[in-house]
């Protein structure tokens, strides 16, 4: 269990990629009714890196999630990911709300056959992380808003890091999306931290450019129906000029709709 | 943690405190006397008044008194049989019936209903059954199993079960049925499968409307007793709740009459408020619903 200590970032050394998508395409329906949500996605996202999936709606950002979640499979291309079980997080906390946050953040490990003893150590770590200690024994309706979406972060990391040896992979769908702009803000720098300190590999959906500046280190624009991948920026002390930049061409994109 | 960012860390720190102080939903607790006093107090008024009103009535002498017995002639009925301890048997047979049949339908409906809310197949071909069942009153079936099974306790199972099981079983694909889709769809991303996502994920979700069915379902199974005690009346099968407001009709003894039906009354009344209530308050409160009540 070294998740914690391991402070290192990001090694974008020539090891193999967390999750390698190669021409993926997906399609739902067939014939006249058929809808192309994703097309010729080409994506890499190494071990370690914070990739945020910008795009406005119906661009096929949570279909490309289910794909990398293996809920889904693509109708043509390949998706392959490294890590151990990919884990999900999602707009709503979506904690059970019959168990308390502990029991909620051992669930994965639970499912995965741990003691009970070694569940219950791994869930405190995880929920200490996340700034909850001692809160084990709240229920979710007990919490506020920021409090369940920080436990359904811990309960992810559990699920994502339930093997040794692995930092595991987070995706992330619009998960702050719900919540205020104070908590928000808080909460981004919460995941930040958390992410420094865990080595994750993330890989969160976002539409709002700001949030994508702030948080990846790579952003990547999708356009949307079908969505394929319209552009990619490095995020390296960008700021305002490049948070200008990703905004005029996601405008780009949504105007060609309107035709 | 490096030097330098542990300020800012403790900045961070302190923030997300801050919030979640703000944040946190705040519970009013009330004193216990209190909360005594408002759940006991306007049930004992709503009692009282009931009496005053039935006593006012008998004493107005409008309906002559074969018809309605004064307050204190249905207690001196059920006095008597109090003193001889005949009471007893009498609510021991019909309770040990009701609880035995509930407890039968019970094992019957759960994998009953598991099966039509999850099985496409079972649910089109018997669900609109299951719930059709619901609405035909059990006692329509005692003639027939009168005539199946004679006047033993055979015939009065039947009729309980055919009156509980529907409800448990709808109660529980109706509990199935609303489950929110986020919450398998956490399970199935958290490693649940098959029967863990059943056990861990479904079930639990499923939990508050089951256990309305199975309220229901008692309900459902105690009428259907009384019903079929009160038709179904010989040597073989002892004399239950039923069958002691039959004799009361029988004798033309309207006090003994309005015991019995008080007597059904408190009894199901009873189980609700000790069995029922408890368990539905604990489950309902663990996930933060009907928290005022």
């Amino acid at each position: 269990m070294t998740v914690l200590t391991d402070t290192s970032i990001v090694r974008r050394a020539r090891i193999e990629p967390a999750v390698t998508l190669d021409g993926v395409s997906k399609t739902f329906g067939t014939g006249s009714a058929a809808v192309t949500a994703l097309r010729g996605i080409d994506l890499q996202v190494q071990p370690g890196e914070f990739v945020c999936l910008l795009g406005a709606s119906g661009c096929g950002k949570s279909t490309l999630l289910n794909l990398v979640a293996g809920l889904d499979a693509p109708t043509s291309g390949t998706v392959s990911v490294t890590t151990s079980r990919p884990s999900f997080m999602f707009q709503e906390a979506a904690l059970l709300p019959w168990l308390t946050a502990g029991r909620n953040v051992e669930l994965p490990l639970r499912l995965a056959g741990q003691s009970r003893g070694a569940r219950k150590r791994r869930a405190e770590e995880l929920l200490e992380l996340v700034r909850l200690d001692g809160l084990g024994s709240k229920r979710p309706h007990e919490l506020s808003g920021g409090m369940r979406q920080r436990v359904s972060l811990a309960r992810a990391l559990a699920a994502a890091t339930g093997e040794e040896d692995s930092s595991g992979l987070l995706l992330m769908d619009e998960p702050f999306a719900a919540l205020d702009a104070i908590t928000r803000d808080v909460l981004q720098g919460e995941l930040l931290r958390v992410w420094e300190a865990t080595g994750t590999t993330i890989l969160f959906v976002t539409h709002d450019v700001r949030e994508a500046v702030r948080l990846a280190q790579r952003v990547v624009l999708l356009s949307s129906r079908p969505g394929t991948v319209v552009g990619e920026w490095d995020v390296s002390g960008g700021g305002e000029e490049l948070h200008d930049d990703i905004t005029g061409r996601l405008r780009q994109v949504i105007t060609s709709h309107a035709a | 943690m490096p030097p330098e960012s542990a300020t800012l860390d403790g900045d961070a720190a302190a923030a997300v405190a801050g919030l979640d102080a703000l944040d946190t939903p705040t519970e009013n607790r009330r004193p216990w006397w209190r909360k005594a006093i408002a759940t006991g107090l306007p049930p004992l008024v709503a009692l009282v008044l009931a009496l005053a009103i039935w006593q006012a009535l008998w004493a107005s002498a409008i309906v002559p008194e074969f018809k309605v017995p004064a307050p204190a002639a249905v207690w001196d009925s059920f006095a008597s049989r109090l003193a001889t301890g005949e009471i007893w048997s009498i609510l021991w047979t019909s309770i040990s019936r009701a609880f035995l049949g509930f407890a039968i339908a019970l094992v019957i409906a759960t994998p009953l209903g598991l099966l039509v809310a999850k099985v496409r197949v079972v649910r089109a071909a018997i669900g609109p059954l299951l719930s059709g069942l619901q609405s035909l009153p059990s006692v329509a079936w005692v003639p027939a199993a009168i005539l199946w099974f004679g006047l033993t306790d055979a015939t009065i199972y039947f009729v309980v079960l055919l009156g509980s099981v529907p409800s448990i079983a709808n109660g529980l694909v109706s509990g199935i049925d609303q489950i929110p889709p986020i919450l398998p769809r956490v399970g199935q991303v958290l490693g649940a499968r098959g029967l863990t996502s059943a056990r861990h994920v479904l079930l639990p979700a499923a939990l508050p409307g089951y256990l309305a069915g199975c309220k229901q379902g008692w309900a459902f199974s105690w009428r259907s007793l009384m019903a079929a005690e009160i038709i179904a009346a010989g040597p073989l099968l002892g004399v239950g709740l039923g069958a002691y407001l039959k004799q009361g009709s029988d004798y033309n003894d309207i006090s003994a009459v309005f015991a019995a039906i008080v007597l059904i009354l408190v009894v199901g009344i009873g189980i609700e408020l000790l069995v029922f209530r408890p368990i539905e308050r604990r489950i309902l409160r663990a996930r933060g619903l009907a928290l005022g009540v």
